[in-house]
């Protein structure tokens, strides 16, 4: 049972929001972004993240972690999220931690704790370039040799991968009729080929050839020969939930920039706030980000309290969370009119993120795809 | 309702012909690469092939006869932008042969004339527009760049901004204030500036695609001939409405999205989701299906616009022009989303150095991704120059609907 009640969640998103503010403002963000030959994200804030038991708030106790829910998770990203914060969040302490966590064996579990000590990244490099969106096609095989497996195959670009320490990526065993699992394989592995690129909202990760890669059976994660698509599309699922929390602090941050912005603009003698098309503009947009923040809110409480509809509930809202997220990322831009369009401010980055966040595990059309066929 | 009739007419196939086929043996090679991989073009570059036209006459083929044009009907100009479009060359810069030119003939001094279509003509001037202001955009008129006249110069002081290739630019032409009393509308006067003069400053504007295409121009006690006043002084802001028009009616740019939407129906074929391609996928088709109707509808616009030209003595109708812009604009925006929501597949990878020749680095996901992104990037500006489409809307509010 997640250990918070509604002043702790209140405490946690209190001391997030103070401290990015204080750290993370947008020159902060464009520094750690482009320095040159760096990771395009802060190591530094990382560390302060972990210092402040932030990225433990959803790791078990036995890693350090506090043992909160999503719930207390998606109150950090959320708050990353409003402040553009460009570090290894939902790679690391959502989809690569929590598969560690639901299928590990004890021994790598311990891996948990470098990770809520923020000195160990993940990153879950599952997609394949022919699988699109697809969660079931994984054409990566895993040869059994001797006590040993050899990887090969090629994962598609995946945010932050090119930090990450420990890549947890899915192959086949065997063959391509054989059970899909997943492998803990170090990121400087020999026979492991990383093509680093950037993002379209600036943040960097990278695609994973894997050549003949050896790693040891323990690599392998858990102790059985089970397919494991189910835990993926599971792991996946708080994935999205995770970019859906990071979506709707952006979302937030996007309409309070913009209901300034629009009180100081003027143009035909008067503030551009008191037009009623563009006030009405801004209530969409407000309306849009609450319809969003709801809906993750509905799903983070069936996923703590795993009830029965939570699949359902990430999935409703990771469709709401994309038609808002589109439609308050360009309206951000919209109402800056050309200095929207620039570099120069931030609102144009917001758009750029929830683009990102938009398209990360799948966008709307696919997922009503999935919810009409079910 | 459907009164005017467009008559099918074969009479311009010859026309389509001449221009297709100078298209195929005079865009070069490294153009056309460039502009299918969708890599940005030198000035250089686009200069060679703007003169290859512009020694056609083609540039300017919409002018009457009597000033160097070779008087196209609009559907000629139409049928020249999409073959251009269609051979992959990249469209002509509006800037003197749209929008300074007709100016300059329709209200300029026989010496304005002279002094500058044969360069527009020819392209071998390269111009650029001084319209919006930090404190001017939407409403435009409430410029603030000042020409105080002084013998026989004005001297300008003042800034503009979103000044498309400034960097790129010879002359300027530029909305200024030579009158500060009465209705704000009045005391605006036409200037044509040489870039060369000293006091003028361009710094460069960094856009959200990352790509520098805009540039903030600064005027510090500019001295201007009075001679490059175009029509009366305080009459500018009717210049500036007869050339808005004229940029509303070619912002549409159907080849260029025609093309994007060859470039969705190739992802699609080329991308694959569960090992299947997308374009098997019924939502996708449905997709681009519904894109189809929507360029068709923006098609049939332009056509009810072209024949109203004819009918109002060359000029579009300002309503039917903002309707264009309106529909034309958001059909842009969602043909590139579309293009990005199949891109999103490879992760949304936006290599940037990918828009420049010579980068040898390995790119991810289709070869077009970077330029189709730099575009979607782009357009998202097209709501937002040339009269945002709020400015738009208010436009048909008043003047169509007369609210």
């Amino acid at each position: 049972m997640p250990g918070f009640d509604s002043d702790e969640r209140k405490l946690l998103d209190e001391s997030l929001q103070s401290f990015l503010t204080d750290t993370y403002d947008f020159e902060a963000f464009k520094r750690h972004m482009r320095t040159e030959d760096g990771p395009g994200f802060s190591t530094q804030a990382w560390s302060q993240y972990a210092e402040q038991g932030w990225l433990g708030v959803a790791l078990p106790e036995y890693a350090g972690g506090i043992g909160g829910g999503m719930t207390e998770l998606a109150i950090v990203l959320a708050a990353a999220g409003r402040h553009l914060a460009l570090e290894p969040f939902i790679g690391t302490l959502v989809t690569g931690a929590m598969a560690i966590e639901k299928a590990g064996t004890a021994g790598q579990q311990a891996i948990l704790a470098d990770v809520a000590g923020g000195t160990k990244m993940l990153a879950l490099c599952h997609a394949e370039p022919q699988a699109g969106y697809a969660r079931d096609y994984v054409a990566t095989i895993a040869r059994k040799d001797g006590d040993a497996y050899v990887l090969d195959g090629e994962k598609s670009f995946t945010l932050h991968a090119h930090a990450a320490d420990v890549l947890v990526v899915s192959a086949r065993v065997g063959d391509a009729s054989g059970p899909a699992q997943l492998f803990l394989v170090p990121r400087d592995a020999s026979g492991a080929t990383l093509n680093v690129a950037p993002a379209l909202d600036g943040r960097q990760g990278a695609t994973v050839t894997l050549n003949g890669i050896q790693v040891g059976s323990d690599a392998r994660l858990g102790d059985n020969d089970d397919d494991r698509l189910d835990l993926i599309s599971d792991i996946i699922d708080l994935g999205v939930l995770g970019s859906c929390a990071e979506a709707v602090g952006a979302m937030a941050a996007v309409t309070d920039i913009c209901v300034d912005y629009l009180k100081t603009r003027e143009q035909f003698g008067q503030p551009l706030s008191k037009f009623q098309v563009l006030q009405h503009r801004l209530v969409d947009m407000s309306v849009s980000t609450e319809e969003a923040r709801a809906s993750v809110h509905a799903a983070l409480q069936s996923v703590d309290d795993k009830r029965p509809g939570a699949k359902t509930a990430i999935w409703h809202a990771k469709v709401q969370t994309c038609r808002s997220a589109r439609f308050v990322g360009a309206q951000g831009v919209q109402l800056h009119g050309g200095m929207g369009m620039t570099d120069e401010l931030v609102v144009g980055h917001y758009y750029k993120r929830l683009a990102q966040l938009e398209a990360m595990f799948g966008d709307a059309e696919w997922y009503l795809g999935q919810l009409s066929m079910a | 309702m459907f009164i005017r009739t467009v008559a099918e007419d074969t009479s311009l196939d010859a026309f389509r012909e001449e221009i297709r086929s100078f298209c195929e043996t005079e865009l070069p090679a490294e153009v056309r690469r460039k502009q299918s991989a969708g890599q940005h073009l030198e000035r250089e570059e686009y200069d060679d092939w703007l003169k290859r036209l512009g020694a056609k006459g083609w540039l300017t083929g919409k002018w009457p006869a009597e000033h160097g044009g070779h008087g196209w009907s609009p559907e000629q100009h139409l049928i020249f932008s999409e073959e251009l479009g269609r051979a992959g060359a990249p469209p002509i810069v509006p800037f003197g042969a749209v929008m300074a030119g007709p100016v300059i003939y329709t209200f300029g001094s026989e010496a304005q004339k002279q002094q500058h279509l044969p360069g527009i003509m020819k392209n071998d001037v390269w111009w650029c527009q001084g319209y919006s202001e930090p404190g001017a955009g939407s409403d435009l008129a409430n410029l603030k760049t000042k020409a105080v006249r002084d013998g026989d110069d004005y001297i300008v002081n003042g800034q503009k901004i979103w000044t498309s290739q400034a960097h790129w630019a010879d002359w300027i032409f530029c909305l200024v204030r030579t009158n500060s009393d009465g209705k704000k509308q009045q005391g605006i006067s036409f200037l044509l500036i040489d870039m060369k003069t000293p006091g003028i400053e361009v710094r460069p504007i960094i856009s959200i695609a990352l790509g520098h295409h805009l540039n903030e121009v600064f005027f510090t006690d500019v001295r201007v001939p009075a001679s490059n006043l175009i029509g009366e002084e305080g009459n500018g802001w009717t210049y500036a409405k007869f050339l808005l028009a004229n940029e509303r009616v070619g912002n549409v740019d159907i080849a260029k999205f025609e093309h994007y939407l060859d470039e969705l129906r190739k992802l699609t074929a080329n991308t694959h989701e569960g090992g299947r391609p997308l374009s098997e996928d019924p939502s996708f088709k449905r997709r681009i299906a519904e894109l189809e109707v929507n360029l068709a509808t923006v098609k049939a616009l332009m056509a009810d616009q072209l024949a109203a030209t004819r009918e109002h003595g060359g000029a579009p109708t300002m309503m039917g022009a903002a309707a264009l812009k309106l529909r034309g604009t958001e059909l842009q925006q969602s043909i590139m989303q579309a293009n990005v929501d199949v891109l999103a597949r490879y992760g949304l990878v936006y290599q940037t150095d990918a828009l420049h020749a010579g980068w040898n680095g390995e790119a991810i996901g289709p070869e077009a991704t970077a330029g189709l992104m730099y575009e979607h990037l782009y357009r998202r500006a097209a709501t937002i120059y040339g009269g945002s489409s709020e400015i738009q809307k208010n436009i048909i509010a008043k003047g169509a609907l007369g609210l």
